[in-house]
């Protein structure tokens, strides 16, 4: 035990999966993209448009958000108070009475649809019709203050958008609350929404998979044939804790947050990947090696691979080239499954520490003689001693961070 | 020992070695202190967009004319804000990049992004159809635009992390470098915030009734609200042995900053500020100073009736009797609030204060409020017998309080 480490001791998911953690896990063994069919009636949408997203069904939230709360909530927040409430039900921790908590949330684009209308209200109603409910509402750390709320979390409460990247910064930001002492507690995760007017927009700047040579549109990590990302929404948040603490009230520790590092690649243009990976590679074995880690202690990557043409090259490459001779280890794909935004990577990779096996992704067909990765086949692994989460944003963000079994 | 000369930086602490800003006053710090010196407000009619159908009609517009040789398509209002202070604080520092590009980061505030841009391609649309709506206008228009325009701009290498946490963006941006350069993570960092106008922002806090009609007056009794304004502004931090080491100047020593959350309501304060007095506490405790060592508060003042009751509040429960008598000054008042870069551009005055041993005005005018019990500076700067060490506060939506503790280097 390293009794000031970070480690995670809660988990609570709302994806295109369902709610909670076994939803989660059986779509990762499954290795389907959970897509489903997007409504583009709004107009945003090109008529060849990509037609797919990971969209979170019709849930029951009640248990986790009553419907009074939910009302006054954008969908973000929704998503992100109940995967809070979540996590600290099955941390064991019904109240934080006492402790100093610290909230960090990431989301990429924030509360779009209340933006949105309230964006539309201005513009075709005049300002005059704005409605105060939805400016409250759509600051981007609406999600952070509404979780601070529900569980009076008092410590630092951060909100960062850093796209792609900003989950596994939130998840590094959240252990090193609790490792430098200025939180007993840190709710750390990531929550995001879909609407037509984003997925449009990411369609249009060519991020989203398309049917195309026969194919249907599907999310294909490292594949010759990748063509762009399925877009996904949820929420997933973990428990972070001292292990010193988890251990001395009995929790069960998921997994130890042990190394993190970021970095940026400024050759990426605004909206695409660019060519960095030796700097990239560089800066991950620096992140690596301040935590006394070398590539060698890795067996098992987690991979924010999400099918994007430049983007899964310049995964591969930072990857190839951070472990030179050395081989390896697996590559598994969440994003294949889970879609981009919504923090299913987050997700994925805890039940990935702690041994979730995954299965082949099933439309993944053909490698990539171009890339030096390939993703696990699905053949059952050993659990691992010790995974390396990567995300790489468009426009040039990277973060990683290492879990560890605890 | 209050008012103790902290002496030279130790080799650990975190300096400021450059400074840059984009203010309704005009491209540049230097536009900028001069202006904050005069103590007249720059918020006004203004032209970003048509305000005509809004509540209210004026705001604090950057004028036009700094761009510089900036390539334009794909970049934001905020984003060239944002690129522009950049590249002054690095002009400043004299930071020679190609000596640190893989060690430098940036950690950058922005509350709205490129929505300004964002707007326009709605309206394009909603008017003229899709087709006609360019896709370079939402190109950067999701909140880390500025930061990542900044990170690209010069090349970094490093860490790059956006925080939208409303009006206390920047500050905590700004804090989380100061971290990440303590922790080693990076040797340089280049913390702010940009945001730029736009009907959002404006057309919300119209509709939540806190925009004043008239230029705001920050802690006067006859306050109704906040002014708009936009802009950018950028530190350049790094460890005193880094600045030694390459010859550079320090400004002002980062010596502490802490954030809090309210978790008491998303858009008004808790009315007995202790939220902001826990955040005040901690960052003076994370500066290794005491309330006595303060010189000089450079309030979060929106002009709001209830923040600045619970600014006033806090401030008491921290400094007790002696917040009646330090010098308080809130740079809202002259530019108006800038949103996710409040704190950045608010971190360059105060170390300006502390450089210059002065706190700038707010405008004459307004009646004051006795019941606050604050020393306002107005009218006039305020000179300074001892200056140094100053706070700066940000208290945003969503309760997240962020506080910036600056100490000035010794000059014996």
């Amino acid at each position: 035990m390293n009794g000031r480490a970070a480690v995670v001791t809660g988990l609570g998911v709302v994806g295109a999966h369902g709610i909670g953690r076994a939803s989660l896990q059986d779509a990762l063994l499954a290795g389907r993209p959970l897509a489903s069919e997007i409504d583009r009636s709004a107009g945003y949408h090109a008529v060849d448009s990509s037609r797919l997203a990971a969209q979170v069904p019709k849930l029951d939230l009640a248990r986790w958000l009553p419907a009074a709360e939910a009302r006054r909530l954008s969908v973000p927040s929704r998503y992100a108070v109940a995967a809070a409430r979540m996590a600290l039900e099955e941390a064991g921790l019904p109240s934080l009475e006492g402790r100093r908590v610290a909230v960090v949330l990431a989301t990429a684009f924030g509360a779009l649809l209340f933006t949105e209308k309230l964006v539309r209200q201005i513009l075709e109603e005049g300002p005059e019709s704005a409605q105060p409910f939805y400016f409250s509402e759509c600051v981007a750390n609406a999600a952070a203050g509404r979780v601070a709320i529900a569980l009076g979390a008092r410590g630092a409460n951060v909100t960062i958008t850093e796209r792609e990247a900003g989950p596994m910064l939130a998840l590094a930001r959240g252990a090193q609350e609790v490792r430098e002492g200025r939180a007993d507690l840190a709710i750390a995760g990531s929550a995001d929404e879909i609407t037509q007017l984003l997925h449009a927009m990411l369609d249009r700047f060519r991020g989203t998979a398309r049917a195309e040579g026969g194919r249907e549109e599907a999310p294909r990590p490292f594949d010759a044939a990748r063509n762009g990302m399925l877009v996904g929404e949820g929420a997933s948040v973990v428990v972070i804790e001292r292990e010193e603490d988890a251990a001395r009230r009995g929790a069960r520790s998921l997994a130890r947050v042990s190394a993190s590092g970021a970095a940026f690649d400024a050759t990426a243009p605004v909206s695409d990947w660019g060519g960095g990976e030796v700097a990239l590679a560089r800066a991950l074995r620096a992140a690596l090696a301040r935590a006394g880690q070398g590539v060698e202690t890795i067996d098992r990557i987690v991979s924010g691979a999400s099918g994007a043409r430049r983007g899964d090259r310049l995964e591969a490459a930072t990857l190839a080239a951070a472990w030179g001779e050395v081989k390896l280890p697996p590559v598994v794909t969440p994003k294949a499954v889970v879609g981009e935004y919504g923090g299913g990577l987050l997700a994925a990779a805890v039940l990935a520490a702690e041994g979730s096996p995954f299965g082949r992704p099933v439309a993944f067909e053909t490698p990539d003689p171009s890339l030096p990765v390939v993703p696990h086949d699905g053949r059952p692994l050993p659990v691992p001693h010790r995974l390396l989460v990567t995300s790489l944003a468009a426009g040039g963000a990277a973060a990683w961070a290492v879990l560890e079994r605890p | 020992m209050p008012g103790v000369d902290r002496g030279f930086p130790r080799p650990s602490d975190i300096v400021v070695t450059g400074l840059g800003a984009v203010t309704p006053f005009g491209w540049g710090v230097n536009v900028l202190w001069e202006g904050a010196r005069r103590g007249l407000t720059a918020v006004g009619p203004f032209t970003r967009f048509d305000a005509s159908r809004h509540r209210t009609h004026l705001a604090a517009q950057v004028p036009p004319g700094g761009e510089g040789k900036e390539p334009a398509r794909d970049l934001s209002a905020a984003d060239r804000f944002a690129v522009a202070s950049a590249r002054e604080a690095i002009a400043s520092a004299r930071l020679d990049l190609d000596s640190c590009r893989e060690r430098t980061g940036v950690f950058f505030g922005s509350s709205a992004g490129g929505m300004l841009e964002g707007e326009l391609f709605l309206e394009t649309y909603i008017r003229a159809g899709r087709r006609h709506a360019r896709r370079e206008l939402v190109a950067s228009q999701q909140f880390n635009g500025p930061g990542d325009a900044v990170a690209r701009a010069i090349g970094a290498g490093g860490q790059v992390e956006t925080i939208s946490s409303a009006c206390a963006s920047a500050a905590m941006a700004i804090g989380s470098a100061l971290r990440a350069l303590r922790r080693g993570d990076v040797d340089v960092a280049l913390a702010g915030g940009s945001d730029a106008l736009c009907q959002l922002t404006y057309g919300g806090f119209n509709a939540l009734r806190s925009v004043d009609e008239l230029p705001s007056r920050p802690f006067r009794k006859d306050r109704t609200g906040l002014s708009l304004g936009e802009g950018a502004g950028v530190l350049v931090l790094e460890s005193a042995a880094h600045a030694a080491r390459r010859g550079a100047e320090t400004i002002a020593v980062l010596a502490g900053e802490a954030s809090t959350c309210d978790a008491h309501h998303m858009t008004a304060p808790q009315s007995d500020g202790s939220g902001a007095a826990a955040a005040i506490r901690l960052a003076l405790t994370d500066a290794g100073v005491a309330p006595d060592d303060v010189d000089f508060v450079n309030a979060h003042g929106t002009g709001t009736p209830l923040n600045d009751a619970a600014e006033a509040a806090a401030l008491k429960a921290v400094f007790g009797e002696r917040a009646r008598s330090i010098p308080l000054t809130s740079t809202k008042a002259l530019i108006g609030h800038l949103l996710g870069s409040a704190g950045a551009v608010e971190a360059v005055v105060t170390v300006f204060g502390l450089l210059h041993r002065e706190v700038h005005p707010m405008p004459e005018g307004g009646a004051l409020d006795p019941e606050l019990g604050l020393d306002l500076v107005l009218g006039v700067p305020r000179p300074l017998s001892r200056a140094s060490c100053a706070i700066s506060t940000s208290l945003a939506f969503g309760g997240a309080n962020a506080v910036l503790v600056f100490t000035r280097r010794a000059t014996a």
